[in-house]
């Protein structure tokens, strides 16, 4: 594979900074794409699944050649919209505009530290656009707030790098459902980092919403810190990707604070999705939840590996951790690795995993209610899915999120 | 509308079903009935197309062979079972599976589909006059319905579907008095000159209330003895043993 990653293109950088790049891309080259000699990448050789689907690889230097990208109705929103990872425009005339902050995403405001992980050295060498959000002490946001992330057919066979930073102040609730969609014929990556701060008594929830099938090779990595009482909910429904893998590191910096994460993912034919959490209870008086649901059809791979993580103090910390896998194709594999490190020994975690095939029966009582094997099998998958959104309390964003699963599995 | 004819089925190399014989005309109520084990609920997997079985013989349904008709097409042809045992499926909304149903029926036979709206109030009718309660149809198919719920469910499925055809497998099991005269007043109110019924039961309780033309006795998956109605009562006081 030919590999032009280069930094001398980045506008807008001190020769401090450039330095920093510098070494994190040495740190890149030094150990490549991962591959399963890593242990957290021992069900997913990268290195392979890239060199097997891209020919060249280069960063992104175009600006694409986009007016206007539609918006959907289906409720009122806000709308930031990305256009290959950089952000092209806002809109919250829904709010009370002082109260959010919303600019491009600057360096200056995290400081980037060489890591262990090849992904995010490449992201800290290369990463331009993103976006900063930041709501204010005391401020509900209105209406969700919609991410456009949109990625345009200039970006075949090139990757982008980026980072998004979202602070929630005191007090402070926002919704955000982050919806992909893409018209690029070849494959593409994106690597993204984003940095999520939840302040005390605020809440951030978090929906993203896979818009369309793509040729996609989507890696994210969310670092999330918790201050006390505040409550972080994320909600993955993906599906159509080429490959996708969704790395959330939260720490749990305060007491009375909620995590919750939940993933419903199905896979198209050759592809290959994965979770991988840590939640560290770092607080007495926490909850975290998961529950990561994956659909595998034919030539699949999918991936769990959930760590929960105990602190001595974290006393009275309620952990759950459940992983279902539903394996249509018996040339998919689905492999799941949970983790719990407890040092505190008052605390409730459980952790389950199941993988399976369609149960025959049920096909079987649906069948003899004239129903085919094909619509049955994809009322059992929606049902298997969609439990997933079972929580979710706003009708409107529930009904976007069906539709949008409904169009994935029926192909509508 | 329905003959069976020597009618052989073995599951796992034994043998449940040894050639049995039946037929079944439009507008009749046959019972079948039989100590445990004896095959009643084989016959009623095996005419609903179950796989699973090694089938052989002749079931014919309006003059059509149904030896390979797949499940799907022996329900939209107008078979139906109730089911011992009605499964519970999560994440299934009752309506939106009733509403598939109905239509996907509806559409093999040339009739129009429902829209959601003409459609919630047929349900509506059909279930109130069960006794359903409406809440039921929002929630997930059978989860959490307790025995008499679920069995009245297929008998509102029945009704909605109009069979030709009703095989009711022992329908009767786990319903207190009430239930059962529901489940059969839900039965006797759709019986017409062109549908037919076959009751699988093990007591004569369901048959006070569904008034069968035919009771046949079934015994190491053959019919052993046929008679009219009194034959229920009679079993009830002697038992099977003595036959």
């Amino acid at each position: 594979m030919i590999q032009n990653f280069n930094i001398s293109n980045i506008k807008g950088i001190s020769l401090e900074e450039k330095k920093l790049r510098e070494e994190s891309l040495r740190l890149f080259e030094k150990s490549g794409f991962p591959n399963k000699r890593i242990e957290e990448w021992k069900f997913t050789d990268l290195n392979k699944i890239i060199t097997d689907n891209f020919k060249e690889l280069s960063t992104n230097n175009l600006l694409p050649n986009i007016n206007n990208i539609e918006k959907f109705k289906d409720f009122d929103h806000n709308f930031i919209v990305l256009i290959d990872g950089k952000l092209d425009s806002k809109n919250f005339k829904y709010e009370d505009e002082k109260f959010i902050k919303i600019e491009n995403y600057k360096e200056d405001l995290i400081k980037n530290a060489s890591t262990q992980n090849p992904l995010l050295n490449l992201n800290n060498a290369l990463h331009e656009g993103g976006f900063f959000l930041e709501i204010s002490s005391n401020y509900k946001v209105n209406k969700p707030l919609v991410i456009y992330n949109y990625f345009s057919n200039s970006i075949q066979n090139k990757i982008v790098n980026n980072k998004n930073l979202i602070v929630l102040n005191e007090n402070s609730e926002l919704k955000i459902v982050e919806f992909n969609l893409d018209s690029v014929k070849e494959n593409y990556i994106q690597n993204n980092h984003t940095n999520i701060k939840i302040s005390k008594n605020s809440t951030l929830k978090n929906y993203t919403v896979q818009g369309c099938k793509s040729n996609g090779f989507y890696y994210k990595f969310i670092k999330c810190l918790l201050n006390e009482k505040s409550n972080y909910e994320d909600y993955i429904f993906s599906s159509g990707l080429k490959f996708n893998r969704i790395e959330e590191d939260v720490d749990i910096i305060g007491e009375e604070s909620n995590c919750t994460i939940q993933s419903a993912l199905s896979l198209d034919v050759d592809s290959h999705q994965e979770i991988k959490t840590q939640i560290n209870h770092l607080k007495p008086n926490c909850t975290s939840y998961q529950k990561i649901k994956n659909v595998l059809n034919k030539n699949c791979k999918g991936a769990f590996q959930g760590k929960i993580f105990v602190k001595d103090v974290a006393q009275k910390t309620d952990a759950y951790q459940l992983s279902k896998a539903l394996i249509l194709n018996e040339s998919s594999e689905f492999n799941a690795k949970p983790e719990l490190e407890i040092y505190a020994d008052d605390v409730k975690c459980s952790h389950g995993s199941t993988s399976g095939s369609m149960n025959e029966d049920s096909i079987y009582y649906l069948m003899s209610r004239g129903i085919t094997r094909k619509n049955a099998m994809e009322l059992l998958i929606k049902a298997f899915l969609f439990e997933v959104a079972d929580s979710i309390k706003d009708d409107e964003i529930k009904k976007f999120i069906e539709k949008n699963l409904d169009r994935q599995i029926y192909g509508y | 509308m329905l003959k069976i004819n020597g009618l052989k089925a073995s599951i796992n190399d034994k043998s449940i079903l040894n050639g049995l014989d039946l037929e079944i005309k439009a507008g009749e109520v046959h019972a079948i009935m039989g100590p445990n084990g004896s095959g009643k609920s084989t016959l009623a997997n095996v005419l609903s197309g179950k796989s699973g079985y090694e089938v052989s013989g002749d079931i014919a349904f309006d003059g059509e062979n149904l030896n390979d008709v797949p499940i799907e097409e022996r329900a939209q042809k107008g078979i139906f079972l109730a089911f011992q045992y009605p499964l519970e499926i999560p994440g299934v909304n009752t309506n939106n599976f009733l509403k598939t149903s109905l239509n996907t029926i509806r559409k093999s036979r040339g009739q129009k589909e429902l829209d959601t709206l003409t459609f919630l109030k047929l349900v509506k009718e059909k279930s109130s006059e069960l006794g359903i309660d409406e809440k039921f149809l929002s929630r997930q198919l059978n989860v959490g319905f307790s025995g008499g719920e679920k069995k009245k469910n297929e008998i509102l499925q029945m009704k909605l579907l109009e069979p030709k055809l009703s095989i009711l497998d022992e329908t009767d099991s786990g319903l207190d008095i009430d239930a059962l005269r529901i489940v059969a007043d839900g039965v006797n109110s759709s019986k017409t000159e062109d549908n037919a019924f076959l009751i699988i039961t093990h007591y004569q309780r369901l048959l006070d209330y569904i008034k069968p033309d035919f009771v046949h006795v079934l015994s190491k998956g053959k019919i052993i003895k046929t008679g009219r109605s009194d034959l229920g009562v009679q079993l009830e006081k002697s038992g099977y043993a003595n036959l």
